[in-house]
């Protein structure tokens, strides 16, 4: 039952930290219906920017950096969006849908080469948040994942928050239910596309800003966050953000135990993300509008 | 008087223009026959054998350059495990070599086999999705081979490298691997230029622009969509068979979503629509690497930029223009014309 126990704490520990980068995911596709194939490379961008912003500021504490981290990608975000993917929706491109595909993938693409070469392949560490672990009763845990977790908590309520009780909430939310009728009380639906762009790639930043001291960070980091954020969006249907957070739990959730109870420990760990994978085959393959999805998607 | 030099002179004129109309029709015959020659006599009289070796690689690299332009630029299947038949060719003749003692050359019909059916198979899953769910579900089936083939060393031998047998014995001369790579890439252009040119072709472009009226219009979509799938599976298959006897090494880093990335951006450099300008593209980067070695990790970079560059600015790519221009306007020039009125 201990055992259990502590499996779920861990679970929803990672879970919570996953859902941050699969909101920014949803985010994006549910007002640009564009899913983000450089995903992943925020959040490399952000563990990256992180331990740079760390070296520049000497004595800044490593929590004071992650806001910082969040508004830079969120600043590259925003430019990608406007000078990259803005010409889509303004009618520019032909086939848009694979057009997003490739321009995203091309910026992931274009972004890990970057890492290459400017931070070299081998991988790199930002100091701890905090040192040392906290006994939650079932279970030892390390802070740095603790706190990792908790802002990553406070951050997801505070999105919750802005996406539910602000204008700028309620604007998103009008573009991704209808662009046109969005348009017509006021609401300029490119300029939400670059927010929610700036918002996504930020969030992600965030989380890689987060876990870089637990994991590293290395140009090709990116692909196991990203993927498994795939996994979640699918997972809880395609922009959805309650149907994220819930998958985000539930990935969480489904690695930690099948971690725990593989028979083999150390195959189990290097499984870990091939059974959210399978999941979502699965999911794609037998239910592709997810738990929480619309029809359409 | 008058009048006979006229006549004369617009017969020598129509003279000319058949004569130039039919000259057009030789020139991308005259082209390819010229490249082709070159490419044969290319390592007995220049190539020394770092450079036999390279051009070996980005004839591979072509292949799969070119296959990805048919499965997506062709058929608009956003697939990103193109690597992953290529893995499953290459591991399925090693492993089959080690555990069984199978000859290479089987092996290598073995590991095409192996592909098709893999590609089959994930052909008939993934009917239902489309452009970014398909290549979602492909991202997912190539990174559950690779932490497969990473995580069971006691088979795979994982990170430390599976040794494959060399195909032509144990010499150190590279000039028979360029010469059978060269000759698969002549093969799989064949097959796959006399598959867009057919009827095939057309239904692949049908459905690509939009699938719901190709089937409307009599298209049988799930078959054209199965039988690109495996065919472009199969090549990408032999292709890694013949790779894995070449280098003799094989590590699951043959699969990362780095090298899907690179075959991508071949094709999309090359020109998407075009099979021949997609090949081009994989030599021409794959070599232009070797040139730019200096410049270390940056060229990545550089050739990072180039693609959404070319994404945003240039569609059709890069070398397909070129090609065009120097070589008239082929059947797929046109259809495209008609096809997308409002081209970039």
């Amino acid at each position: 039952m201990e055992y259990f126990l502590s499996m779920c704490v861990i679970g929803l520990i990672m879970g919570i930290i996953y859902a941050l980068m699969a909101l920014g995911l949803t985010l994006i596709f549910s007002i640009l219906h564009v899913v983000n194939f450089a995903h992943g490379e925020f959040y490399m961008l952000g563990g990256y920017l992180m331990i740079e912003v760390l070296k520049q500021l000497v004595g800044l504490h490593p929590l004071a950096a992650v806001p910082i981290v969040g508004v830079l990608v969120g600043l590259l975000g925003w430019a990608f969006e406007r000078f990259l993917l803005r010409p889509m929706h303004q009618g520019k491109i032909e086939r848009p849908g694979e057009y997003a595909v490739l321009i995203t993938f091309g910026l992931s693409f274009f972004l890990i080469n970057l890492a290459l070469a400017i931070f070299g392949p081998l991988p790199h560490r930002p100091p701890a948040f905090f040192e040392g672990s906290v006994d939650l009763g079932v279970i030892k845990v390390a802070s740095d994942r603790l706190t990792a977790s908790l802002v990553a908590l406070v951050l997801l309520l505070g999105l919750l928050l802005l996406i539910q009780r602000t204008w700028l909430g309620k604007a998103l939310r009008a573009v991704s239910q209808d662009k046109e009728a969005a348009a017509v009380v006021g609401i300029n639906p490119l300029v939400m596309n670059s927010v929610a762009f700036a918002l996504g790639a930020g969030l992600a930043a965030v989380s890689g800003a987060l876990l870089a001291s637990t994991f590293s960070v290395e140009p090709t980091v990116g692909a196991g966050p990203s993927t498994r954020s795939y996994v979640i969006v699918v997972l809880g249907g395609m922009g959805s953000v309650p149907g994220s957070i819930v998958g985000s739990l539930l990935i969480g959730l489904v690695e930690s135990f099948a971690v725990g109870y593989f028979p083999d420990p150390s195959r189990g760990l290097a499984y870990r993300s091939v059974f959210g994978l399978i999941i979502f085959a699965l999911v794609l393959l037998l239910r592709p509008r997810g738990l929480f999805g619309r029809k359409e998607a | 008087m008058i009048r006979n030099v006229q006549l004369i002179a617009r017969r020598g004129w129509e003279q000319a223009s058949i004569f130039h109309q039919r000259f057009r029709q030789v020139i991308p015959w005259a082209t390819a026959l010229l490249a082709v020659a070159l490419a044969v006599a290319a390592p007995q009289l220049w190539l020394g054998d770092y450079w036999q070796h390279v051009f070996a690689i980005a004839y591979f690299y072509a292949v799969l350059s070119a296959g990805w332009s048919l499965l997506s630029g062709h058929a608009g299947q956003f697939s990103f495990g193109h690597m992953a038949f290529m893995a499953i060719g290459a591991y399925t003749t090693g492993l089959l070599g080690r555990y069984l003692g199978l000859s290479p050359w089987l092996g290598i019909v073995a590991g095409t086999l192996m592909a098709a059916v893999v590609g089959l198979g994930i052909g008939l899953l993934v009917l239902r999705l489309r452009a970014a769910y398909l290549a979602l579900f492909t991202i997912a089936f190539s990174e559950i081979l690779r932490i497969i083939l990473r995580s069971e060393p006691q088979v795979t031998r994982g990170d430390q490298g599976l040794r494959v047998a060399p195909l032509f014995g144990e010499t150190l001369s590279r000039v028979p691997y360029y010469y059978l790579m060269f000759g698969l890439l002549l093969v799989c252009l064949a097959l796959m230029m006399w598959l867009t040119r057919s009827r095939v072709g057309l239904y692949l472009r049908a459905i690509r622009e939009d699938e719901d009226a190709a089937a409307a219009r009599g298209v049988d979509v799930v078959r054209y969509k199965i039988l690109v799938f495996v065919v472009t599976s199969a090549m990408a298959g032999l292709m890694g068979t013949v790779f894995a006897h070449y280098t003799a090494v094989l590590t699951p880093s043959i699969l990362v979503l780095s090298q899907t990335g690179l075959v991508i951006a071949m094709a999309i450099l090359g020109g998407v629509e075009s099979l021949v300008a997609a090949a081009l593209g994989g030599i021409i980067v794959q070599v232009g690497l070797e040139l730019l070695r200096e410049f270390g990790a940056w060229r990545m970079v550089i050739f990072g930029a180039l693609l959404v560059f070319t994404l945003r600015f240039a569609r059709n790519g890069l070398l397909a223009p070129v090609l065009e221009r120097i070589l008239g306007s082929g059947p797929r020039a046109e259809s495209k014309r008609e096809a997308s009125p409002h081209a970039t």
